[in-house]
């Protein structure tokens, strides 16, 4: 089963798409970690979220870009977490927008199971600087390919799995 | 306790008041989360525990915050966290919870 899950700041997918996979096979579960580490504040995001799987059987591998370099054994189940740092870092940071969507691809066919975690960043009304419109064009057409890939897309709304397509996984 | 939300100006409120006439409301929750967190330097989910034990009929009404791009401002990201892990707690404690677009109310639990 490919899933996206999407929702805004502190809704909880995270809490949610790690309950969705630690429903599903516990054999070769793994969780690729994409944010890059570089203040105090994503120190804690990041020991926030180990803490958070840590009893989940979880292998975490780093990637904070070039998903497709990733080793990802055949048959995985695979929590991605997330395409919006993904994004940022291949667009700003040296990378290459445009090898995300086929990395996709590849890993939604060598996964068993695939979890894609992204972020509703759209809904604040705000024109922003132009790199950061281009930013937000960017990460749209991404969410609009893996929504086009997964079988159910789930908005979290403060805890609550809501289904934008397909039916709410049971977890 | 039930919980109404929506973005800004999505008619929560008047929807909420219509639905429950009477009832004890907590208007524009996510300005209380807001001196509560960072003015009084409480966590969140402790303090939604609380208000849940203390008021557990409460209907609660709230805009949702988060769904926007990262703010420079570290206290505008640790307030739309904070609304955030404030509403999970109170959204698992509410027997319903209702969104609100463009005035329509649409039931989520």
């Amino acid at each position: 089963m490919i899933v996206l899950v999407t929702g805004g700041s502190g809704c909880g997918k995270s809490t949610w798409a790690e309950k969705l996979v630690a429903s599903m096979p516990e054999e070769k579960r793994v969780y690729i970690a994409t944010m890059q580490v570089y203040d105090d504040e994503s120190v804690r995001r990041v020991a926030r979220h180990r803490a958070q799987r840590a009893d989940k059987g979880f292998t975490t591998i780093e990637c904070e870009k070039d998903l497709a370099s990733a080793d990802i054994p055949e048959g995985s189940t695979v929590l991605l977490e997330d395409l919006v740092n993904l994004m940022a870092n291949e667009m700003f940071d040296g990378g290459d927008v445009e090898r995300i969507v086929p990395a996709l691809r590849e890993l939604s066919r060598r996964c068993a199971h695939l979890v894609m975690v992204t972020n509703d960043v759209f809904s604040d009304g705000v024109v922003y600087a132009e790199s950061t419109q281009e930013y937000l064009l960017k990460l749209a057409e991404i969410n609009r390919q893996a929504a086009e890939l997964a079988d159910c897309v789930v908005e979290v709304v403060y805890s609550i799995p809501v289904a934008v397509k397909g039916e709410v996984p049971c977890v | 306790m039930k919980l109404y939300i929506g973005g800004v100006y999505q008619g929560q409120e008047e929807l909420a008041r219509t639905e429950n006439p009477g009832g004890e409301f907590y208007p524009d929750f996510h300005e209380i989360i807001r001196r509560v967190v960072l003015i009084e330097d409480r966590e969140p989910r402790e303090f939604a525990r609380q208000f849940c034990q203390e008021h557990p009929n409460a209907i609660v009404i709230s805009n949702e915050v988060g769904a926007g791009v990262v703010p420079m401002e570290a206290s505008d990201r640790a307030f739309r966290e904070a609304v955030g892990r404030a509403l999970c707690s109170i959204a698992q404690e509410a027997e319903r919870v209702t969104r609100c677009v463009c005035g329509i109310g649409v039931r989520i639990k």
